[in-house]
Parts: structure tokens; sequence; C-alpha cells
């Protein structure tokens, strides 16, 4: 009895650190979203509670608007306000082509889909888009935007993220993730369950439905991998309250090293295919080679 | 072959003397084959060899495996080589004899089967009918122990889950899900508190809870309270066989199968929309409770995974 | 003294006969066992030479290979369910309660010399087992060679493909983790799907629901005592029956239905039998050392709560996920019971069907042709252009069915949608041996008619003239041919002449 009621006390303690904190800025982010151009139909994304500021160490600023909050596994960082202005100008430049020059997006029309309303999405939505060269969009029209060379650099994507947040401040903030201290096992254990359903077990990535991907992760920086957890780009579901930070830095651990630096001990790893490419190696290398080898040894009459 | 016995004289019998073509060599030059297969056999000897030292020293299996495939190679290609060029390139015959044997001899075989065979069961046909019995009956019971003490009878445990009215959800941890953990287009992995570390939690009580939506939501006609705060949780095993359903598309909407690519829709109670699979997904009814656990209003309404004969 | 020392030893070698040590002991074996005469004929046994008579070799050294790396990996194996924690060299598994079976897989990986390399030489003897065993099958079915008195062979053979194909299952499974695991959760289901007595068999075979801790360690008698008992048993009986009944031969110069033509066991069959089990050893080997084979660490421990993406069974397995695949989702339900077709038919007919049609393939076509005389002449492909290319029909639709198996890795190749890929293969399952069976018939129909069709022509050698004329003069026999040119003649008993016989005391005539 006493330990079920202390496991339970446990329990809602530690809940109470990852869904008060959520349930909270749920409630004030519900107002605080910027102007919606269209209806939001029930099942519309939101990013209202993804990374939030729950942790001890948020730091504010003057006018008590959060600059950075994170803990020993992950810093969550807003990008300088002062990058604004620059960032506005990038984005008229860049985006506002499709996203408007209110950043609220295009509403549905006819059989052309939605352009996305990029307000109140949080800061490091607006990054990983950019600094994975997704955005700007080469084909605006298909339905997922490949990982491309980033034609934005890394200061040019956060200023934009500081103009887009500056919109309608949002969470989560760009990540840094802390490996020291991560657990690979866990990061493992975590992949598993959670990743590799889309990304593969060995993170190739694979084809989904109607057109979509989960794409490679071989080639993808640490703070990306956080981000894309956190936020749920595209198609992929985010994951907020049911990965704790430091959950997120033992799986980007375990990306950046086993997934992007797999241990082919058994010689040329076949492209991480699995038996598709082993049954072509087996039959063409192997029987092939033998067969011959085959050729030599008989006659050919 | 090469040095006669001084009591002998050779005489070729069968016709074929020492010169003839079939018993010599089919290489034009066999001192040059012979000095190549010298030389594969060479090779073959040092790196089998390796293999030995390399084994000795612990080396990378890479190293391991190429001296050992690379001696057996270069062995296998000099005898093969020696067979094939250095030996007497014939080509000989021999006769194929009838494989069936004369009549007389066939029908004395048959005679002593049906003879002495068919005597002997038709003075005694009840002995001959009984003992056919006995037979019979040791060939069906003996498969018995074979078969029926392999595992219990399934009785009804395939049609039911661990989830109870008022489980909780928990992750694979046993962290208990509240109602503000996951935000819209969120997806976890949840079972019935206590069977998350089972075999039988993993198995047949998985379920997968996504957030699709900030309020109550209804997939499907009489559905209304099963997914509050749009909190739906559908059986994550596939109807088609039986895999983790883990891959889902928020913006699509789709539970895709990894297996065969069933695709589920999650807005309308997890109706397959394409692929094999037969059956949507059975739905999970949740309640939020007052202190914000999301539990289960009573087990699934129906068998979960793939189907069986029995499932109605 | 010297010429008595010289005599003793005159005496003792003229003692052993004129065959030395070898002819004695020769001698008291026959004593024992009567071996002389057959033995000799034994030795005397003519192999015909044909490169496509080696493909069964392959399969069967490729099988030898199996057990002899099988019983290195069964002595570090472990067959159990328990959970253990894993401490072991591969730190992303450190800290993790996995099976004692997958942490045995892993530590025969990572910690016991030559471990990982016998596990991927064995492994990959399994593909290429399983694939030579298919075009071995496919030769002897385009030739003829299951015909009559060899019928009993082909049953024989079609087993131990199924055998082949059921054990390589079962082995692949044994290491416990993600990918193979996912496997036995599929071969469960299919168990269910059987009428009436599914989930009664489900329970049987694994102790209980999925899934149970009785079915590894089931797995691994089979895998290791039970199939491979029963291939080994098959096997001889197969090489019996192919010494008694000799092997075919294809129709040539001196051949005939009632001679076989080629060269003797011994020595020089032996010799390259012998030779191919050391190259089929060594490309297993070389194989296993640089091509990466079920990188189980990379792949985790099987948990049934996990999946991976682009997951598909050892290519022998294919065909059967392809069909499940492409298969629409046709469920029977009705007065409260379900027969799920859309797995018991891809899952459970199909194959049956398809191994039937193999078994009694002599039957039917004995029936068809009316022809029930013995054959040992074997045909060439393009002289049955209707069993030809019904089997090429036969062959197509199931390389259709392997290649729907990994429609995922198809559209993420070729950046296609998966319903096209599906619905392109649901088309193409169909069509092609619809479309195989009429192009295959006129490509025989052609090689008939064109003269030296399917032959390997002379080539001819050009040379140029001072002048500048080019010549072209027919090229020498290939040194393979050489041999053929001759007549065939039967292997001589004696090179020399055979010893004088011995008189009734055991005495042997000695000449001086």
């Amino acid at each position: 009895m006493t330990a079920t009621f202390l496991k339970r006390l446990g329990a809602l303690a530690f809940a109470s650190l990852f869904g008060l904190g959520p349930v909270v800025l749920f409630v004030g982010s519900a107002h605080a979203s910027g102007g919606t151009a269209y209806k939001r139909t029930p099942y519309q994304t939101t990013r209202a509670n993804a990374g939030t500021p729950n942790s001890d160490n948020v730091v504010k600023n003057s006018k008590g608007v959060v600059i950075s909050y994170g803990n020993s596994a992950i810093t969550y960082n807003a990008p300088p306000s002062t990058l604004a202005a620059l960032g506005k100008a990038l984005f008229l430049q860049n985006c506002a082509s499709c996203h408007g020059s209110e950043a609220d997006g295009v509403p549905a029309n006819g059989t052309n889909g939605a352009f996305p309303n990029l307000v109140g999405l949080g800061p490091a939505t607006i990054d990983f888009w950019v600094e994975s060269g997704r955005m700007p969009a080469a084909d605006p029209r298909s339905i997922e935007a490949p990982r491309r060379q980033p034609r934005l650099n890394h200061d040019q994507a956060l200023a934009i993220a500081a103009w887009v947040n500056s919109l309608s401040p949002a969470f989560p903030s760009i990540p840094t993730v802390n490996l020291k201290s991560a657990n690979v096992a866990n990061g493992a254990a975590l992949f598993a369950l959670n990743c590799a359903a889309c990304h593969t077990i060995e993170g190739d990535g694979d084809a989904l439905a109607m057109g979509t991907y989960a794409p490679s992760l071989r080639h993808i920086p640490a703070t990306q991998v956080a981000e894309a957890i956190r936020t749920g780009p595209g198609d992929m579901p985010r994951f907020t309250g049911n990965l704790s930070d430091y959950q997120v830095r033992d799986l980007v651990k375990f990306v950046t090293t086993e997934i992007q630096h797999p241990q082919n001990i058994g010689g040329f790893g076949l492209g991480g295919l699995g038996p598709v490419a082993e049954g072509f190696v087996g039959l063409a290398l192997g029987v092939g080679i033998l067969a011959l080898f085959g050729f030599w040894i008989g006659e050919r009459q | 072959m090469s040095e006669v016995p001084e009591h002998r004289t050779p005489v070729a019998l069968s016709g074929l003397s020492e010169d003839d073509p079939h018993l010599q060599s089919a290489a034009k030059n066999p001192l040059l084959v012979e000095r190549v297969i010298a030389f594969n056999f060479l090779l073959g000897i040092v790196l089998v060899a390796g293999f030995g030292a390399a084994y000795w020293v612990n080396a990378e299996p890479w190293i391991l495996g190429a001296t050992m495939g690379g001696g057996l190679l270069f062995l296998g290609v000099g005898l093969v080589a020696w067979g094939k060029y250095l030996m007497p390139k014939g080509p000989f015959v021999e006769e194929r004899h009838d494989l069936a044997n004369a009549q007389v001899d066939r029908d004395a075989f048959a005679a002593a089967i049906v003879e002495r065979g068919g005597g002997v069961i038709k003075r005694r046909k009840m002995l001959g009918g009984l003992l056919g019995g006995g037979l019979g009956i040791f060939s069906v019971v003996a498969i018995f122990p074979l078969l029926r003490s392999l595992g219990p009878l399934p009785k009804g445990t395939l049609f039911h889950t661990d989830w109870r009215s008022g489980s909780y959800a928990v992750d694979q941890t046993g962290r208990r899900v509240q109602a503000g953990d996951l935000a819209v287009g969120s997806i976890m992995t949840v079972f019935p508190e206590g069977t998350q570390d089972t075999d039988r939690g993993q198995a047949v009580d998985q379920t997968v809870l996504i957030r699709i939506s900030n309020q109550n939501f209804t997939t499907q006609k009489g559905r209304e309270t099963w997914a509050p705060l749009g909190y739906v949780a559908y059986s994550k095993m596939c109807t088609h066989l039986g895999c983790p359903v883990g891959l889902y598309e928020q913006q699509l909407q789709l539970l895709v199968c990894p297996c065969h690519q069933s695709m589920f829709n999650v807005t309308n109670g997890a109706i397959p929309q394409f692929g094999p699979a037969p059956r949507p997904l059975p739905q999970l009814p949740l309640f939020i409770d007052p202190q914000g656990y999301i539990r289960a209003q009573s087990d699934y309404h129906e068998p979960v995974g793939p189907g069986f004969w029995e499932r109605s | 003294m010297s010429s008595d020392v010289v005599d003793t030893k005159r005496v003792k070698k003229q003692a052993l006969g004129p065959y030395g040590p070898v002819g004695k002991a020769l001698g008291e074996l026959d004593d024992r066992l009567g071996v002389a005469k057959g033995g000799r004929s034994f030795l005397d046994k003519i192999f015909p030479d044909h490169w496509s008579f080696m493909l069964g070799e392959i399969a069967l050294y490729s099988f030898v290979v199996l057990l002899v790396t099988g019983v290195f990996l069964s002595l570090y194996y472990i067959p159990s369910q328990a959970i253990v924690t894993y401490h072991g060299s591969y730190l992303p598994l450190d800290g993790q309660r996995v099976t004692q079976a997958y942490a045995s897989s892993v530590d025969l990986s990572f910690a016991v010399r030559a471990g990982l390399l016998m596990r991927q030489m064995h492994h990959w003897a399994c593909d290429i087992f399983v694939g030579a065993i298919v075009i071995h099958m496919a030769r002897v079915f385009f030739t003829g060679a299951f015909r009559k008195p060899r019928e009993l062979n082909w049953t024989i053979g079609s087993t131990m493909l199924i055998l082949a194909i059921v054990n390589g299952f079962l082995g692949y499974s044994l290491p416990d983790d993600l990918v193979s695991g996912t496997g036995i959760r599929i071969a469960y289901s299919i168990i269910l799907s059987i009428p009436l007595v599914g989930s009664y068999l489900g329970f049987l075979v694994f102790g209980g629901n999925f899934p149970g801790t009785a079915i590894l360690p089931r797995f691994y008698i089979l895998h290791v005592l039970i199939v491979p008992g029963i291939i080994i048993a098959l096997v001889t009986f197969h090489l019996i029956l192919l010494v008694r009944q000799k092997h075919t031969q294809f129709p040539g110069e001196g051949r005939t239905e009632k001679n076989v033509v080629g060269s003797p066991m011994f020595p020089v069959f032996m010799a390259k039998t012998t030779g191919f089990l050391f190259i089929v050893g060594g490309v297993t080997a070389l194989l296993g050392a640089f091509a990466q084979i079920n990188p189980i660490w990379q792949f985790g421990q099987y948990d049934a709560s996990r999946i991976s993406y682009a997951v598909q069974p050892d290519w022998y397995m294919g065909f059967l996920d392809g069909a499940l695949r492409i298969w629409p989702s046709w469920s029977f339900h009705s007065f409260g019971y379900t027969i799920p077709f859309e797995v018991f038919i891809p899952a459970v007919i199909l194959p049956g069907l398809i191994f039937n049609l193999v078994f009694v393939w002599p039957a039917l076509e004995r029936r068809y042709t009316k022809d029930h005389a013995i054959h040992n002449l074997l045909d060439r492909p393009s002289n049955r252009p209707k069993r030809t290319a019904a089997g090429v029909a036969v062959l197509a639709f199931l390389g259709i069915l392997f290649i729907a198996s990994s429609t995922d890795v198809i559209a993420n190749f070729f950046h296609l949608p998966l319903s096209a890929v599906l619905w392109s293969m649901r088309i193409l399952t169909i069509v092609t041996p619809f479309l195989a069976y009429p192009i295959t018939y006129k490509i025989c129909k052609e090689l008939q008619a064109t003269k030296g069709g399917g032959k390997r022509k002379t080539p001819n050698q050009v040379s140029r003239t001072a002048e500048g004329e080019y010549v072209a003069t027919p090229a020498p026999v290939y040194v393979d041919d050489q041999h053929n040119e001759l007549a065939p003649t039967e292997v001589p008993k004696f090179i020399t002449a055979p010893p004088p016989e011995s008189d009734d005391d055991g005495v042997r005539i000695i000449e001086r």
C-alpha cells in the first residue's frame, strides 16, 4: 500500500514537471497565437506545448520574454531579437511568395494545398526547415520537400526565425544538445521503439504513403535531430511530453554515432538494406560466381 | 604408371596402349600447367597457414575470412585444374545395364509378396484385420504427445487483452500518461499499467496513443466519449499479420503498417484505406480522470490483431 | 651378410604382392567386406562432364559448409528466451535486458574468436544453398531429367528444397533480433489464419500465445537436429539413386540411351569435385569476410512492440512476403466465424499449390505426353518448347512475387508512390506469366528452326595477309572440347598386365 502510494506520488511529481508546464502554456497559447487567416479544422496541427520552458534554468529578458531555458541535457535558446529586422527582409525576399508577407500562409484553394501559417510555430521549426535546405522549397507543390544544400546560412536562418517568432513568441526555442553523459544504449532502445518504424532501424529512411517518405538520417547534424523530434516537421509526428530532454539527448547521441557511423564489423554494409541486398549479393555473387566456376570445371558439350 | 616392376612386361589390355590419346592429359603445355597448379597450391598453403596465424593473434574477421577463403580457393582451383588438364582426358564410356530385372525375377519377387503374404492373410483374415486396426490406432495415438503436449488450448485467450476499466495508460518505462503530455500530432506507445515489461503486455496489449485534436474527438458514431481532448488510442497490432503499426504520418492522418504497407485512417476509427489489412484497428475507449491521467474505459470491444477462425 | 638383408627385403616386398602395401590393405578389406569387385566398378563409374551438372554440387558443398560452420555456432549459441542483462563490447546494448539467445548471438559476433566469420559464412552458405537448389532444379526440369526412372529423385529433391527453405527461416530466427522476430510474429499469424484449427495449431506450436518462451528452443532443435537429419538422410538417398541409376547425359557423339560418356570417378571426377568443394568453401569464406550479412547488433533485440521499416525475410521466403503484400484484403466473415483469406491464400494456399505442382509435374508430364519410356538422354530445352515455356512462366510468376516483397525499397529508390508500385506488382504478377509463355515458346521454336541453334559455334580466326587481305579460318578446337573429338572408350582394367594368378597355396609365382 505504502509503496504504491509513494510510487503514485513520485509519478505525480515527475509528471507535473512535464505535464503541468505544457498544460499551462497550452491554455496560454490558445489566446496568444497570432491571427489565423483560415479556419483551423479539429485535426489541424498546433505547436502549443513542444519542448517548453518547464525547468529551472529559465532566463528572461527585461521585458519578461523567455530567452533561454533547458537543463544539462539540452539548452533551448531563442534567436536574438536584434536579428528580427534582418529576418523580415530575408523573409520577404525568400519566403513571402508562398507563406505571405505576414507569414500567415495561404489557405487551400481548390486542388492546391495550403501554404502553412508559420506564426506561432516557434523558432526551432523555422530553423529546422531552413537549415536543412528544405526551405525555400525547390518545388512548392510537391508533397514533401527534400533535404538539399541550404540556400540560407545559419545566421540568416536564425534571423528569419527571430522575425517570425517576434510576431507571436512560441516554443520550442532552438536546441543545443550536450552529448556528454548521454546513454547510447538508452538512445538505441528509444530509437527502436519510436523512430525505426519510419526511418528503419538502420536509419536509412523509406517510402511512406502517397509519395511521402521518411528521409535518411545518415547526414543530419545533432541540432536538427533534436529540432525534428521536438517539432515534428511535415508528416513526422512530434515528441513533446512523451520524451524528456534526457531521452532526446540519448536519441541524438545514438543517431549521431551508431546510425551515422555504424559498426560494420562484418565487412561492407551493403547499404543497410537488409535481406534485399543480401539476397542480390548471395545470388549474383555467391551462386553466380560458383556457377561460373562450374562452367569452367565442366564441359560445354 | 611410370616404373614397371621388373618381373612384368607391360601389356596393354582392353585395347589401350600407354600413349593412347584417351590417357593423355588435356593440357597443350603440361609443364606450364603443372607450374601454375603448383603456384596455386603454394599460395593456398601460405594463405591457409596465414589463417592459422591470424587466428592466433585474434585478427579481425575480414582477415580471418580472406586468408581462409583465399587459401581454400587456390587449393580448390589447383585441384580442379589438375583433374581437368593433367589427368587422362578420356572420354570414357560405360554401359548402362538395364535396371529392370528379367521378367521371371520380377514375377518371383511379386509372387513372394502376393502368394506368401496373400496365403497368410487369406487363411487368417480376422487376424490381419485386427493387426491392421492395431497399427492404425497406434499411428493415430502416437501423434498425440507430439501435438497436444506442446501447448495449452487457446480457449478465450485471443479474445481479451489486459486493458480493464480504469487501467492507467503507461509508457514503456511505466510512467503514467497525463492529459498534457502530448501535443497535437504526437504519438506514443502505451500499455496497461503493470504489463509494460511483460511479453504479453508488449505483444498483445500494445496500444498507440495519438493526439489528433485539442478537443474531444469522435471517430465513429457511438464512440463520442472514446477520445477525450483529442487523445485517440488504437491497438498497435495490425489486423493483417500482427506487426506493430508504429508509423504515423501526422498530416496525412495515416497509421501505416511497416510490414506490408496497410494504411489506416486515424480520424475515422482506423479504417484501412489501402493495403492488405482487412479490418480497422480496434479502438480503445479512453477517459481522463480528475487527476489528468489517461485511462481506459474498458477492454477493447473486439479481439485485437490478425484474424482467426473463431473470431466472430 | 648383405645379400641376406637384401633377400629379406625382397622376400618381404614380394610377400606384399604386386601392388605393395596398398594392395595388401585392400586385400584385408576384401577378406572382411568383399568390396573388391564393387569397389573397382565404383571407381570406374563414369560421370558426364557437362557444366550444368555442377549446379547440384554447389548445393551439396554449400550444405557441407553449413554443417561445419553450424557445428561451431551450435557450441556457443544458447537457445533460451530467459532475460539477461547484456554487458559486452557493443555499447549500444550495454545494460539492456535481452534474451539469452540474442545475447549469445551478439557475443558470437563480438567476443568469440572467428565467431562473426562463422556466423556470416553460415548465413551466406544458406543463401547460396537454396539458390543452388533452385537453379539445379531448373536445370533438371528444363532438360527433362526428372522423367522415368528418376521421378523419385525429383520428389526427394523437391522435398529437400522445402526443408532447406524452412531450415533457413528457422536458422535466421534463432538470434531473436528485431528483424527476424517480426518474421516469427508473421509466421504465428499465418498459422492462426488456417480455418478451424488455426488458433489450436498456433498455441501448440508456440506453447501459448505469441511470443511465449517455448518457440526459440523448439526452433533450435528443429534447426540443428531434426531438419538437418532429414536432409542428410534424403541427400544420401538422392546420391545413392544417382549412382545406381547413373547420371543422365546430353545427346552427342558416341552417346546413347544405353551408355554414359564422361570421366571416371577416380581420379578425374574425385579431383574435380573435391576441388569444387574447396572452391565453394573458399567463395563462402570470402563472402563471409567482406560482405556483412544480418548485423543483428544493429537491429537490436526483438520486442513485440518494436518494428523497423524496410523489413524483408531472407530472399528465399521473398515470394511469400511479396504475395502477402499484393494480395487484396479479402477477409471472409459470417456465421460468427472468420476465414482471413487475405492471409490464408497467399501464405498457405499459394505455396501449397506451387509446391504441389512441382511434386506432381513428372506424373503430369507422363500423362500429357503419354511417354512411359526410360530416358537417360536429356532434352535440349529448346526441343521441348511447351515444357520450357511452362517452366519459364512459373519462374516468372515467382520472380515477380520476389520483386513484390521489396515494394517499399523500390518506391524509395525510384521516388514512386507506394500505391503505384503495389498496383504495378499486382498487374505484373498476372500479366508476366501470360507474356512469358508465348515468348519463350516462340524462342524455342526459333532455336529449333535455326541450324545449330543453341550450340556453341566454333569461332573463326581472322588473319591478315601481307597484301592486306583478311582470311578467316576456323579456330582450333577448345581445350575443353578436344577430347570430345575422340570416340569414347572403356576405362582400361589394367594399364600394365594383370599380375599372374597365385597358385592354390597362396604362393606367388615369381619370374626371375
